[in-house]
């Protein structure tokens, strides 16, 4: 597989991991600032471990193990789930019924919620690390079924899958480490959309592979079935402005 | 024991459903898909994709109709 195959192919892992790294990393930065970066970086480094060990068993084993049209179906349900989820919160958003996702205000509301429970320098903070610990496993969980569930092809495809996650891990902890601020620039309220149309897209296509649906030009139907996301998105996102009456956006927030 | 499951149900639940209509209406958008595939003549078959396409498209505008219907009656 040359390097662009391998690129396009890592595209969809890459985007959607970002986003998750994101929101861990925001966690992260918030404990390391204010109780010290020790802990909190042994916790994310015991979190790599643990979602490591999840994808090299259950990814390679479900990809060797499971026959491909059973496989496909498995994984096309749950990426049509998970990718719907992300979908319906997105428009919500951009509606404006759900509050948009504020990474400026979560750090803001980690950060005071640290400094209230206090640090002790001379003893090991296990809170810190806790807390660094689950906000990787929880936000490194939605990785790791990304990774597997694009990654469920083949070898070649769980290989292109884990090199996007890495990617996107080293990218944007690299970005946090250099600014040392929550990554507000990122528009990950945009970038949700897209994961989510991404998502819940090849959830169709591969069920549909599953269950022997003829796709035309294979691969090539992605983008049309991608487009008809997107499209059904816009037109909600502009039926739900007409629902609402003028004025009452903000008021809307967060029912 | 039981809190450690519990916990992982939780998780894995929160991770594929935020709505539990439109995730109901997934699988049965799904299950339809599959008995067409499975029982209907063979272009039906072949073009069963399309109509898991239709259905989860369909299924997605209603269920954001509701949801927008919904709030406009909280502000109401």
């Amino acid at each position: 597989m040359d390097l662009a195959t391998i690129a396009i192919a890592a595209t969809p892992a890459f985007l959607a991991s970002a986003v998750e790294f994101v929101e861990a990393t925001t966690i992260v930065l918030a404990v390391g600032i204010t109780r010290g970066w020790r802990a909190p970086l042994v916790g994310s480094a015991l979190s790599a471990l643990t979602l490591a060990l999840i994808v090299g068993t259950l990814g390679v084993a479900i990809v060797t193990v499971v026959p491909e049209h059973l496989l496909l179906g498995i994984v096309g349900t749950l990426l049509l789930l998970f990718g719907l989820r992300w979908l319906r919160k997105a428009v919500l958003r951009f509606a404006g019924i759900v509050a948009l996702h504020d990474e400026e205000e979560i750090y803001r509301r980690e950060v005071a919620e640290l400094r209230a429970q206090g640090v002790a320098r001379d003893r090991w903070d296990w809170i810190g690390m806790i807390v660094a610990y689950k906000a990787v496993l929880l936000e490194g969980t939605e990785v790791a079924f990304i990774v597997i569930a694009f990654g469920a092809k083949g070898v070649s495809a769980m290989n292109a899958a884990i090199l996007g996650a890495i990617a996107a891990g080293i990218i944007v902890i690299a970005v946090a480490a250099v600014l040392r601020s929550p990554l507000t620039a990122v528009p990950e309220n945009l970038l949700k959309f897209g994961v989510g149309a991404m998502l819940s897209t090849f959830g169709v296509f591969w069920f549909g592979e599953g269950v022997g649906a003829e796709w035309p030009g294979d691969a090539a139907s992605i983008p049309l079935i991608l487009g008809s996301f997107l499209l059904a998105s816009w037109l909600a996102v502009r039926l739900l402005n007409g629902l609402l009456p003028e004025g009452a956006r903000v008021e809307a927030r967060n029912v | 024991m039981s809190s450690v499951m519990r916990a992982i149900w939780d998780n894995t639940y929160g991770l594929l459903v935020d709505d539990g209509q439109l995730a109901v209406g997934a699988i049965v958008a799904l299950a339809i898909t599959w008995v067409i595939a499975h029982s209907g003549a063979d272009i039906i078959s072949e073009n069963s994709g399309w109509v898991l396409l239709g259905l989860v498209l369909a299924l997605v505008l209603a269920n954001l109709y509701r949801a927008g219907r919904n709030a406009r009656r909280r502000i109401g």
